[in-house]
C-alpha cells in the first residue's frame, strides 16, 4: 500500500498513530493569523495538539511553520511590527491573556532551537539555568533537577564526570541534547523544537528521535523538521503548511500514507519544496 | 593540418586560465610585507619610546664621577686659599698674611701680596673663595678685609692672561683690643654684614662680634656704619667650633664636651635660642666634626665614632603651644669609618664633602645618599673649596699641597629616595612626598616627589571612573538591550560625537563654567544626583506593579518616555530641596557675626579640617567622566550587542526575565568586551592632561578629599616641561614622571589583556 504513496518506501517508516489518554484540545489555535509588519506569515491556522503526543510541522522553507512554533511560546513578542488575529489557547487559557505573564508562558513551554545555544557556562549551570532564574537556591534540588534532565536526555553517563566543564567542548550532537536536558530542566508541559536535527549528523539525529519517542510520555512535544522521514518516525499528528497557510493537518499515517491534498502528496513525494 | 594547429595554440590559452597574474603574485607580496613592516613598526616605536623615556631617566642615578688632577705645591705655611672661577689662578694666604698667587696649570707664582701692618701680625686667617675675600685676624683684635679680584688681560696675540686684584680695607676693630684674633669669621646676610672673632683671655675663649650695615644712598656712595664691638656667648668656657651662617643672623657654636649652642640676633645682642647635645646617648659624646650645609639652616654633625646626624632649624611645636623655630634632628645617615676631620659643604647644592677614616666621601645631605668615595690626600685637610657650579673641588692640607679634583656630578639632589620616598627637607616639620620643582630663592632645593603626582593621577582617575564607569556600563546595556534599535541607531552615534570632544575645552567647560557653577549649589547637586538612582529604581518598580494590561500600552524599548519625565522630576524636586537640606543639616556659626550661615563649603572646611577648592576632584571627576563615558559606552555597547541572539532567545525561552537574561547570559557573554571598555577608559582618564590642568588647582596634594585639588603626572609634564632646562635634573624628573605613567599604564593594560583573553577562553561562544 506504500508503494503508491511513497516514493521511498524503504526509507520512511510509518509509525501508528497511537492514543494515549489526555486532552485532545490541549494546546488549540483558532483563526489564527500572523504578521511581520506589512507581510502576513500566518493565515487562516486552526489545529489542536492533544496532550503528549508528538506533532511534526513540515512544509517547505518560508511557509510559516517556524512562525507558528514560535508564537507558541510568544518569542516572537521582541520582533518589531508584530500582529496577530484569532488566538491560541493551552488548557482553555489565551496565550495573549492580558493576566497572563510571557515567563509563565516560557516556563509551561520550553523550546529547543534549530541552531544548539549552550550558554558559556559549565555543563552543569547550563541544566539548571531555568531553575536558577525560578529562584532555585537549594543545592540539593538542583543537583537532582540536572541529574534527571540529563538522564532523560540521554546525556547523564556522557558527560557526568564534566558537569563543571564548559558546554562548548561538547560535540554538537550532545550540545543539542544539553539544550533539551536545559529545556526540561524545570519541568515544562510543552516541549516546542524548531529543527533539533537538522545540523546533526544521522547518529546524533538518532539518538535525538529516540529521545523524542520517551519524551512523549511526559510532554506535548511539537517538531518543526524539514526532514519528512523524521516527521514520519517521530511523530503522532504532521501538519503540512504552504505560503503561511495550513494545508492539511491529521494523524502522521494519514498524511504520509493517504494524504487528501494533492499539494501535500506533491511535497512528501519530493515534487516541490 | 588544421586541427594540429589549433592545437598547440588552444593548450596554453587553456593552460592559462589556471596561472595567476603576476600583479596579483606581487601585490601579494609587497602588501604581506607592507603588513609585517607595520606591524613591527608599531611595536619598535613602542619599545623606541620607552627606550628614549629610559635614556633620558637612566643619569638620573648615576652617581658623581671624581677624578684626581695633580696636586700644586705651595708654600707649607699655606692656611688658607681661594681661586678664581675657573681655578686658573689659585691664591694661598700664608700664616703671615701674605696672598700667594700660582699658575693652576704649572704651579708658578704669578704674584704676591704682603699687607701692610704696622707693629701688627697676622694671627688668624679666614678665606671665603666663592666671594673673594680674605678676613686677617690681627694681634690687636682688629680684622683687616682683603678682597681678591682678576681682571682678564688679552695680549697683542689675543691670549688671555689673569690679573690678579688684591683690595685691602681698613682694619676694624671687632675683638678686645690688645688680645689677639685666634678666629675670625663673616657672614654677609640680607641686611646687614656680621664680623665675629675668637680671642683668649684668662684660658677662656671669648667672641666678639661687629654688625656692618651698608646703607645705599640714591646715586650716592654707599654709607657704612659699623655697630660698636659686642660679646658673643660670654658664658662659654670651651670651645671646638664656630659656625656662623651666611644669614647672619645667629651663630653655632660646638663645645669640647658635645654641646652645640645655638645664638640668634635678636636685633640688639646675640642671645642663646637653644642648647643641643647630638650624640647625648653615644659613649664619647663629643663631636668630631660639624658643618653647616648650603642655604645654612642645617648642620651636619659627626661624633667620635663616625655617628652621623643632621640637625636643621624649622617650626617646631613648643609646650606653651606655640610653634618656634628650633634646631631638631632631621637625618641619620650611615656611620662614618672614624671620627670626621672636617664637614665641607658644596655651593649650589646640599651635597657635602667629609673626610673620615682615611677616606673622603661625597654625599647627599637631603637624600642621605653617598655620591662618591675616594682616598684623602695624605696630609690633614685645611679646607676645601669646591667650584660655584660644582664641577670641582679643591684642598688645600697642611702640608703645603693644593689638591685638585674634577667632579661630574649633573644631579646631586635625585635618588630613589627622592623620587620614591619620604624625605625630610629642610624647614618641613617632618618627612613628607613633596613635589615642588622651583622656587624665587638660589638656596631653594627643588622637591621632586613623583608619590604625590602619583597619588593625584589615582585620585582623578578614580573619581573619573566613579562617576563614568555606572553611567557608562547602565547605558551600553541599557541601550544595547532595552532600547528600540531605531533609537540606538541615533544615540549611538550621538555618543561617538562625543568621544571627539577636545579635552582641552571639556577642560575649559569645566574650570570656567562648571566649577563656579557648582559651588554654590553644591548641596542641591549632591541631592539630585543622590536621588537619580533611587528614582530610576523606584520608577521601575512603579512599572513592574502596574497591571499587564496597561504596561502593554507601551511598546517594549520604549518605557523611557514615562520614565525620563519622572527621573528629571525627581532630580528637580531633590535639587529644590537642596537649600533646605543645606539648612537642616550643613549649618555653621558665621565667625564674623556669630549668625548661623547655611553654607556646606564651610561647614566642611570646619568638620573635616580638610581643605576645600572650587576647582576641585568632583569637578574634574565629573568633566573627565564625561570624556570618558562615550569611549567606555561605544566598546561596551558592541561587546553587548556582539553577544549572538540564539543565546538571548535560549535564555528567554526557558522562563527568564529579560533583566535576568542581560545579568546570567549576556554580560558573562561579553565580559572581555566590558573589560576591554573599562580598561581603555580607565587609560584615557590616567593619561588625560588638558582636563586636569584647566580645572584643577594643580597643587600636588595628597589627601583623598574630594573638594580639593590634584596634581596628575600628565599635568606636571605638560605644566612645567615648557619650563624646564634640557639635561637638568627638573627636565629628567618630568621625563621619570613620563617613565612612570608609560609603566603604570603598560602594566595596567598588559594585566587587563591577560585578564581579557581569560574571560575569552571561558567566556566564548561557539
Amino acid at each position: 500500500m506504500t508503494a503508491t504513496m511513497n516514493p521511498n518506501p524503504s526509507r520512511i517508516q510509518v509509525r501508528p498513530a497511537t492514543e494515549r489518554d489526555g486532552r485532545r484540545d490541549y494546546i488549540s489555535i483558532r483563526d489564527y493569523g500572523f504578521w511581520y509588519g506589512q507581510k502576513q506569515a500566518l493565515e487562516g491556522i486552526s489545529l489542536d495538539i492533544p496532550e503528549r503526543q508528538v506533532v511534526a510541522f513540515i512544509g517547505p522553507s518560508g511557509c510559516g511553520k517556524s512562525t507558528l512554533l514560535r508564537n507558541l511560546n510568544r518569542m516572537n513578542d521582541l520582533v518589531d511590527g508584530i500582529r496577530h488575529v484569532g488566538d491560541i489557547t493551552i488548557k482553555g487559557r489565551s496565550i495573549y491573556d492580558p493576566g497572563l505573564e510571557v515567563i509563565s508562558l516560557r516556563r509551561r513551554v520550553g523550546m529547543v532551537f534549530q541552531k544548539s545555544n549552550p550558554f558559556p557556562k559549565s555543563i552543569y549551570e547550563n541544566v539548571v539555568f531555568a531553575l536558577r532564574v525560578m529562584g532555585v537556591r537549594d543545592r540539593s534540588i538542583l543537583d537532582e533537577a540536572c541529574e534527571t534532565s540529563l538522564r532523560k536526555a540521554a546525556l547523564w553517563d556522557e558527560v557526568k564526570d564534566r558537569l563543571q566543564d564548559s558546554a562548548l567542548g561538547l560535540s554538537g550532537g550532545q550540545m543539542q541534547r544539553l539544550c533539551i536536558a536545559r529545556a526540561i530542566a524545570n519541568r515544562p508541559e510543552i516541549l516546542l523544537m524548531d529543527e533539533p536535527c537538522s545540523a546533526l549528523d544521522p547518529i546524533a539525529t538518532g539518538k535525538i528521535e529516540e529521545l523524542i519517542h520517551e519524551l512523549k510520555e511526559q510532554f506535548t512535544i511539537v517538531i518543526v523538521t524539514h526532514s519528512m522521514q523524521q516527521a514520519a518516525r517521530v511523530s503522532d499528528r504532521t501538519a503540512f503548511f504552504y505560503l503561511g497557510k495550513q494545508i492539511e493537518y491529521d494523524t502522521t499515517e494519514k498524511i504520509f500514507m493517504n494524504p487528501s491534498q494533492a499539494q501535500t502528496e506533491a511535497y512528501i513525494s519530493g515534487r516541490f519544496g | 593540418m588544421e586541427t594540429s594547429d589549433k592545437k598547440p595554440t588552444e593548450t596554453p590559452a587553456a593552460e592559462s586560465r589556471f596561472t595567476v597574474s603576476p600583479i596579483t603574485l606581487l601585490a601579494d607580496l609587497w602588501m604581506g610585507r607592507l603588513i609585517r613592516f607595520g606591524g613591527l613598526g608599531v611595536v619598535l616605536a613602542v619599545f623606541g619610546m620607552l627606550a628614549f623615556l629610559v635614556l633620558q631617566v637612566f643619569p638620573l642615578f648615576v652617581g658623581a664621577r671624581v677624578e684626581a688632577l695633580p696636586a700644586l705645591t705651595v708654600p707649607a705655611s699655606a692656611v688658607a686659599f681661594g681661586e678664581d672661577e675657573y681655578g686658573e689662578l689659585p691664591y694661598v694666604v700664608l700664616a703671615d698674611g701674605t696672598i700667594h698667587f700660582q699658575r693652576g696649570s704649572d704651579g708658578a707664582k704669578v704674584q704676591e701680596w704682603s699687607p701692610a701692618l704696622v707693629g701688627r701680625t697676622v694671627t688668624a686667617v679666614r678665606s671665603y673663595p666663592r666671594a673673594g675675600l680674605v678676613f686677617l685676624g690681627l694681634s690687636d683684635g682688629a680684622v683687616l678685609e682683603a678682597k681678591v679680584s682678576y681682571r682678564a688681560t688679552f695680549d697683542a696675540g689675543g691670549k688671555r692672561a689673569l690679573q690678579p686684584i688684591v683690595t685691602p680695607l681698613e682694619p676694624v676693630q671687632v675683638g678686645s683690643p690688645g688680645l689677639p684674633c685666634l678666629g675670625v669669621w663673616n657672614a654677609k646676610g640680607a641686611q646687614s654684614r656680621l664680623l665675629v672673632v675668637r680671642q683668649e683671655s684668662a684660658g677662656r675663649p671669648k667672641l666678639s662680634a661687629v654688625r656692618i650695615t651698608e646703607r645705599k644712598g640714591l646715586g650716592g656712595k654707599a654709607r657704612v656704619t659699623a655697630s660698636a664691638p659686642f660679646a658673643v656667648a660670654p658664658e662659654l668656657s670651651d670651645l671646638e667650633q664656630v659656625l656662623l651662617p651666611s644669614t647672619a643672623d645667629s651663630l653655632l657654636v660646638v663645645t669640647g664636651t658635645g654641646e652645640v649652642r645655638a645664638y640668634s640676633d635678636d636685633g640688639v645682642g646675640m642671645p642663646l635660642l637653644q642648647v643641643f647635645r647630638p650624640f647625648a646617648d653615644a659613649a664619647d659624646a663629643r663631636i668630631s666634626a660639624a658643618g653647616l650645609v648650603f642655604g645654612h639652616v642645617s648642620v651636619v654633625l659627626v661624633g667620635q665614632t663616625g655617628v652621623h646626624q643632621v640637625w636643621s632649624i624649622y617650626p617646631q611645636a613648643q609646650p606653651d603651644g606655640r610653634s618656634l623655630r628650633r634646631w631638631g634632628k632631621i637625618h641619620d645617615p650611615e656611620k662614618l669609618p672614624g671620627p670626621a676631620v672636617g664637614i665641607f659643604a658644596a655651593e649650589g647644592n646640599k651635597c657635602y664633602l667629609v673626610g673620615a677614616g682615611g677616606e673622603l666621601q661625597l654625599r647627599n645631605m637631603t637624600t642621605d645618599t653617598l655620591r662618591w668615595q675616594g682616598p684623602a690626600p695624605a696630609g690633614r685637610v685645611a679646607q676645601v673649596a669646591f667650584a660655584g657650579n660644582y664641577d670641582r673641588f679643591t684642598a688645600l692640607t697642611v702640608d703645603g699641597k693644593l689638591h685638585r679634583w674634577k667632579l661630574e656630578d649633573h644631579h646631586p639632589d635625585s635618588s630613589w629616595g627622592a623620587f620614591f620616598g619620604k624625605i625630610w627637607y629642610e624647614g618641613a616639620t617632618e618627612p613628607a612626598y613633596t613635589w615642588q620643582s622651583s622656587s624665587g630663592s638660589d638656596e631653594f632645593e627643588a622637591k621632586y616627589s613623583l608619590v604625590p603626582l602619583f597619588y593625584g593621577t589615582v585620585k582623578g582617575t578614580f573619581y573619573a571612573l566613579l562617576f563614568a564607569l555606572p553611567i557608562a556600563l547602565t547605558a551600553a546595556v541599557y541601550v544595547s538591550q532595552f532600547l528600540r534599535p531605531e533609537y540606538r541607531q541615533i544615540v549611538k552615534p550621538v555618543m561617538e560625537v562625543m568621544a571627539s570632544l577636545p579635552s582641552v575645552v571639556l577642560g575649559f567647560l569645566a574650570g570656567l563654567w562648571l566649577a563656579p557653577l557648582v559651588d554654590p549649589h553644591l548641596v542641591s547637586l549632591f541631592c539630585a544626583l543622590g536621588v537619580l538612582t533611587p528614582a530610576a529604581l523606584g520608577a521601575g518598580f512603579l512599572w513592574s506593579a502596574l497591571p499587564q494590561p496597561w504596561r502593554r500600552q507601551v511598546r517594549p524599548g520604549m518605557e523611557f518616555v514615562w520614565l525620563l519625565p519622572f527621573i528629571a522630576l525627581c532630580c528637580w524636586l531633590a535639587w529644590q530641596a537642596g537649600p533646605s537640606i543645606e539648612a537642616a543639616f550643613f549649618t555653621v556659626k558665621d565667625t564674623a557675626s556669630g549668625a548661623p550661615l547655611a553654607d556646606f563649603r564651610e561647614w566642611w572646611r570646619q568638620t573635616t579640617g580638610m581643605s576645600y577648592d572650587s576647582r576641585n576632584c568632583l569637578v574634574v571627576g565629573f568633566v573627565m567622566g564625561f570624556a570618558v563615558i562615550p569611549i567606555i559606552f561605544t566598546i561596551a555597547e558592541d561587546a553587548l550587542s556582539n553577544v549572538p541572539q540564539s543565546l538571548i532567545s535560549g535564555s528567554l525561552a526557558l522562563g527568564a526575565s529579560r533583566w535576568q537574561t542581560v545579568w546570567s547570559v549576556v554580560i558573562p557573554t561579553a565580559i572581555s568586551g566590558i573589560v576591554s571598555a573599562v580598561m581603555i577608559g580607565f587609560g584615557r582618564a590616567i593619561g588625560e592632561t588638558m582636563i586636569v590642568v584647566m580645572a584643577t588647582g594643580n597643587t600636588a596634594v595628597m589627601e583623598f578629599n574630594p573638594f580639593s585639588g590634584m596634581r596628575t603626572l600628565s599635568a606636571n609634564i605638560a605644566v612645567e616641561l615648557p619650563e624646564a632646562a634640557a639635561g637638568h635634573t627638573h627636565f629628567r624628573a618630568l621625563f621619570l614622571g613620563a617613565c612612570c605613567l608609560f609603566l603604570l599604564t603598560f602594566v595596567i593594560n598588559t594585566l587587563a589583556e591577560v585578564l581579557r583573553q581569560r574571560l575569552r577562553e571561558r567566556y566564548k561562544v561557539v
